[in-house]
Order: structure tokens, then sequence, then C-alpha cells
């Protein structure tokens, strides 16, 4: 049928596609591009009305931002982020293996049982570990954000790199069994690599997690350990908000996470529907 | 002969003189605390404080280092936004925690604070002569801006050290005065000067912000209503008064006909733009915002403002007042410490300095507001600010506390009920008796669920 369709109701149907395409990402583009405009405004510009899209673009906040406490922020960000995301998966990766290829009768209770702690919402942990950080000196220090953030990730590395290590025939890991490989070279230099698209879709997402996150921050952290999320609610003064540095500080914050998710976007694509379907 | 015994002298000396210069060094060395600290008595000590970022603050940095130089101590002065602070400290305070030696008392969180005895009690400072000389003199704040620090006894758990008075502003008055109108000394007058100014050359009448819960009492206490029956005695919510619903009727109107479109939730920034620039000509607000159109470099109608006292409600006059404080946690580690820096930052000199060197003139300490210096720096274009900001600022501890309803630790509660309520209002959604008595309902189940007992 489509073999029948004219020329001119086909450039008309890809034409529809593309203009719905691009009505599609003006939405959902038009939040962070508002944001993206702002941050090159001056406040005066910024609370107009009717808002002015054609103006003379200033670098004025972005300046302002890197000459106070944000540049420090932001590395507490980059470092819980990081470390939080490298020890969820140092740690989440050999065991989410490991329930793989386990067939014990315990399996699936365990699995649930990992899962039960990403269940509760964020506040009912917020408390405890309040005071508790208080109690052994883990408030405001970055150590205490990776531990959080690890113990919150760490069942999300487990669930979701599972998938990936039954999509991995264990015939391979036999045959190089046989071959003489040691358990730890089996699974460093066959399965690992089979699986680095789901790493690095879990990679993302354990990031995201910790880079995005602002309750945790505010709650466990002051003035040494404060992250950008933290830092850009900050400009929310008593006295006026600071919408230019508060719009700079938003663009800054999402940058990292755009550039790694570009980065690794082939792995990505992949790594989010690969596990989905068993091999 | 004389020269051996010259010398054997000399050589005796010598050696009692390293003797005596030995004992000095291990009695310096062994005891030298007590000798600093009789000049700088906090030797040592760092101070933890912590505060929402404010100029206040970021003036009193500059005279820090002093401080540290005459008492031997090291501030450490932790600085957040308003939400972020308010949100920590509440945390801090309410989990029993030592973090920090001195913190500002929002105002906002000040009743529930003095009330759940989270504070300490400042007399216990304030009576000790050794700890506070009599020139300190607390009763030199305005007493207006203390009310919110006192618990039901009179007891004192902080001092303020910014005041803010509701005040008018009118930024057009060319405006006003092109059409023959004076500036609005009744309810009635606004409604009918934000009637006549509204959309002439594209200024709205009025603008405000979407704390109403700040903004509506005084047209609620004005038609001679309030938010409790008798705060803070009998906190029964009487938000569906007769009063009540008249204000929020009138309020709402005011704000439907003659401001700019979504300004029940404007911030307070976005308000005091359109006050600034012209945009907007009315603008009822606390001093310290309302005040920049004169003051400040940002503003296009310092020519054409005034900054007067808020129009008067058929029955009465209660411009609100707020203020904000310092207090110490009740288990701060260096209390003595932290009020030796409250009564430094506090006390009349620097406020002066405060007010002589930056202009930061919402101080409140009395004997520094009614001084010639601080009435010459704060007349502008014939208005006397300074005058007014204490009258207003002094009025709720004049006869009547009617900013008393504030001091209810239960506030915050029926606060948003009532926020929520004139959103209704004000968009439409209900009209004001309907929104009103189901405020009511809610606000008394709501503090019931808190573990009030009505």
């Amino acid at each position: 049928m489509s073999g029948g369709m004219s020329g001119p109701i086909r450039r008309s149907a890809s034409v529809r596609r593309l203009v719905a395409i691009g009505v599609t990402l003006i939405v959902l583009l038009s939040p962070f591009l508002w944001l993206l405009q702002m941050s090159f405004k001056s406040n005066d510009l910024i609370l107009q009305f009717p808002p002015p899209l054609i103006f003379t673009p200033t670098l004025q906040n972005y300046a302002s931002l890197w000459q106070g406490a944000f540049p420090a922020s932001f590395v507490n960000s980059l470092m819980s982020a990081s470390f939080s995301t490298a020890l969820a998966l140092i740690l989440g990766v050999p065991a989410a293996y490991a329930l793989s290829r386990w067939a014990g009768r315990g399996k699936h209770a365990l699995s649930f049982a990992i899962l039960v702690t990403r269940m509760a919402p964020p506040i009912a942990f917020t408390i405890p570990f309040f005071l508790f950080y208080r109690w052994i000196g883990l408030l405001d220090t970055v150590t205490g954000l990776v531990l959080v953030y690890t113990s919150f990730n760490l069942p999300l590395v487990i669930w979701m790199m599972q998938p990936f290590f039954e999509t991995v025939p264990p015939s391979l890991e036999e045959a190089a069994l046989v071959d003489g490989a040691s358990t730890r070279v089996v699974f460093l230099q066959i399965v690992l690599p089979m699986v680095t698209p789901g790493v690095a879709a879990t990679a993302i997402l354990c990031f995201l997690y910790a880079w995005n996150d602002f309750f945790f921050a505010l709650i466990l952290t002051r003035t040494n350990a404060r992250t950008a999320p933290v830092a850009v609610v900050n400009f929310m003064n008593y006295e006026g908000w600071e919408w230019g540095k508060i719009a700079a500080g938003g663009s800054l914050v999402m940058a990292p996470v755009l550039i790694f998710s570009l980065a690794v976007r082939r792995y990505l694509v992949s790594g989010l529907t690969a596990g989905a379907v068993k091999g | 002969m004389i020269k051996k015994n010259s010398s054997d002298k000399s050589a005796a000396v010598s050696r009692r003189k390293l003797l005596q210069a030995g004992a000095a060094t291990l009695g310096a060395a062994a005891f030298p605390m007590p000798v600093i600290a009789q000049t700088k008595p906090f030797a040592g000590v760092t101070l933890r404080g912590a505060s929402f970022q404010h100029r206040f603050f970021t003036l009193l940095q500059n005279y820090i280092p002093e401080f540290e130089a005459q008492t031997g101590m090291k501030v450490d002065l932790q600085l957040s936004a308003f939400p972020v602070y308010n949100q920590q400290a509440n945390l801090e305070l309410s989990s029993g925690g030592s973090a920090f030696d001195f913190v500002n008392v929002t105002f906002i969180l000040a009743a529930r604070w003095v009330a759940a005895g989270l504070l300490a009690n400042l007399d216990e400072f304030t009576g000790d002569p050794s700890l506070t000389p009599a020139q300190w003199n607390p009763k030199d704040f305005v007493e207006g801006a203390q009310v919110p620090y006192r618990d039901a006894k009179g007891a004192t758990y902080g001092y303020s050290w910014e005041g803010g008075a509701m005040v008018m502003g009118l930024s057009r008055m060319d405006l006003m005065e092109k059409k023959g109108l004076k500036i609005p000394k009744t309810f009635a007058e606004l409604q009918q000067v934000c009637a006549e100014i509204n959309g002439v050359e594209n200024v709205t009448g009025i603008v405000s912000f979407q704390l109403h819960h700040w903004c509506l009492p005084p047209y609620i206490q004005g038609f001679g209503g309030n938010i409790f029956r008798n705060p803070p005695t009998d906190i029964m919510p009487a938000l569906n008064s007769p009063e009540a619903i008249q204000a929020i009727e009138f309020y709402a109107n005011l704000l439907k006909n003659y401001a700019p479109k979504g300004v029940v939730t404007y911030t307070e920034d976005q308000a005091r733009q359109a006050l600034l620039t012209g945009r907007s000509n009315i603008f009822i607000h606390s001093s310290a915002w309302i005040t920049p159109i004169l003051m400040s470099g940002d503003s296009k109608v310092k020519n054409t403002s005034r900054v007067v006292r808020m129009p008067a409600g058929p029955v009465r006059d209660f411009p609100a007042a707020n203020s904000q404080g310092l207090g110490i946690p009740k288990n701060a580690k260096n209390k003595k410490a932290a009020w030796e820096f409250i009564k430094w930052a506090l006390s009349p000199e620097i406020s002066m300095r405060l007010v002589k060197e930056h202009g930061h003139s919402s101080v409140c300490r009395k004997s520094v507001i009614e001084s010639e210096e601080y009435r010459k720096l704060n007349t502008v274009n014939g208005q006397d600010l300074g005058a007014l900001y204490l009258e207003v600022l002094g009025l709720p501890a004049k006869g009547e506390n009617y900013m008393a309803y504030r001091t209810v630790k239960e506030f915050p509660i029926v606060g948003d009920v009532l926020n929520k309520a004139f959103e209704q209002v004000a968009t439409g959604q209900l009209a004001a008796p309907a929104a009103m008595n189901a405020a009511q309902e809610q606000a008394i189940a709501n503090m019931r669920r808190a573990g009030t007992a009505l």
C-alpha cells in the first residue's frame, strides 16, 4: 500500500511529521531554553514584561557566579556524584553478576530485599541520617554525601545490571573456565565488556540521582560540602532573588550531565533498551 | 683584683638574671592562659553562628575582625539563603543540636522556637552586670520589634537586628497630582486612588505578592477582625468573622481590579521591581522593601515617590510590623561567647556605624533611630523615614499588641489556610464567605491534628 502513495502525499506526511517533531522539541526544550536565555540577561531584562526575546547578552551572571562560592559547590557536586557512582558500580556490578548466576532458593527474596530500600521516600531516611551523621561527625562532608548516594544507588545498580548479565550466555563463561581462566578473569575480561552499554546506562542514572539531589544535600550539608543545586537555591535571598545567577547556576548545573550523556549516548540508548529483553 | 671581683660579680649577676629569666619563662610556659585571658577572655574559642544572607550580616562581616581582635575568639558565621537557612536551623534546633552558638531567630519561626524552649533565656545574661554592662541597655531596642522574642511570661529569647514596618510606597505621585489625587489615608481612599490610576500610562493601581498571610491581616484588623479570637490567650481562629470576610473581599477586589495579572503569585522581588520601575503605583509592605524606591540606585521613580503610613481601616489602624533577631540555642556550647557577640553586634556603637558608614537604616536601637545623625541621613525628599519607621515599629507595643497573632506558634498553620482561601477568592473560584467558612473549618481541623487543644 505504501508503495502506492503518490509523491505529494508522501511529502505532505513528511512535512507534518517534521512539524510535529519540531513542536514537540520546542515544548520539551522550552524550559531549558528559557532558563538559558535568562542566564544571559540582566536582572532588569529578566523581570521585564513582555519578556524581550532580542537583547544584548551579558556574561555578567556567569562571571559573578564564578567569583563567589559557587565553584566550590560545583566541585562538591562533581566529587559526591562521581565517587558515589563509582562506588555503587564497584560494589553493585559484581553483586548483580553473582545474583544473576545464582540459582539458589533465596534469590528472589534477596533481590526483593535489596529493592525494598528504594521503596521508602527519601524523607523517611533524612532525619535518621541527619542525627546519625551529626553523632559520627559526617555532617557537612562530601564523604557523608557519597555514602548516602551510594546506599541509594546500590540497589538500583544491582537491579538494573541483573538483566544485562542474564543476556550473556553462560556457555561463554564455561568455555573460558574450561580454558583455565579464573572466575575473576571471566568476569572482568569476558562478561563485563559484553555489558558495557548496561554499565554506562546505569552509571548515568546513578550520576543523575546524586547530581540532581537537593533534599539530602540541603539537610546534610552546611557550607563546606554544599552542592551545586543547594548553592543555586542560595541565590534566593531575603532581600530579593538573584534571578540571573539562579538561571546561570541552573544552566551550569545541567552542563556536566548533558556532556556526560552526550559522550556515552551510544551506550545509553543501547543500554536502556538491551537490558529490557532477555537474550 | 678589682677586675676579677668585678668579673665575678658580673658573672654572679648574670647567673641570677639567667635564673630569673629562666623562671619567668617557665612560669609563662606553665601558666600562659590566665595572663592572656585577662586581656582576651575568649581566646581560642571558635564561635559558630548561622543566619540567612542579609545585608546586615554582609556589612557586619567587615567589623567582625575588630571583634575577634578584642575578644580573641574566632567567628565562623555561616550565611545561607532564606529558605535554606530556615530549614537547616529549624532541624538543628528541633533536634536539640549544638552545632551553632548563635542563630538568627527568623520572625516566622520565632513563636515556635520560643514556645518550644529551643532558645536560651537571654534575661540571664542581661540581668548579670558582670556579663552585660548597664550602658548596653536592653530597653533601648524598639519595643515593637522585641515582641516576637518574648514568651508568655515576658522572658526574652532574642534581640532584634532588623525591623520591618509596614508602610505604603507610592511610585507615581506625578500621575496622582495630575489627577488631583491626594495620598490615601483610609481604605476607601486607597480604593479610589487605585481605581483612578489603574491603566494610566500602563501603570497598575497597586501591586502585592504571594505572602497573603503577611499582607492581609492589617486589612482584617482594619475592618475590626483578627486572625485568632484574642491572641495569644484565645487562639481559636476567627477567619470567618464578618470583618475578616469583608477584609478579604476588599483586598481581593483591589488585586483583581487594579493589580498586574498574576499578582496573587508574585514574589516580593517581582512586586518591588514593579514599584521601582513605576509599573505599579502602590505597594504596601515592609519598609525594607519599600524605601528602596527612594534610596536604591535601581529606582527609576526616585523623584516621583513617597513613602508614607499605610491607610487606616474604618475601625482600626494596625499596620503590621516584624523583626529579625539574634538568639542563642538552648544547647549551644559557647553561650557566654555567643552573648558577647550578640552584645557587640547589636550595640548602639555598631548600629550607628552601620547607619553612618553604610546607610543601613533598619536597625532597632531607639537611641540610634532618634539621633540627629540618623534623621539627617534618612530624610529623603523631605520625608523623615526614620520617624515613620519608628512610629510604625513601635505601634504594637503601644496599647493593644495587635501583632500578637504572629507570636502564636500555630500561626503558620492558620496562615497557610488563609493563603489558600485568599487565592480562591482573588481568582474568583469561591466567594469570600464560602472561602472563609471553609478556611475556618480547615484551620481548626489542622490545628487539632497538630495537637492544639481548642
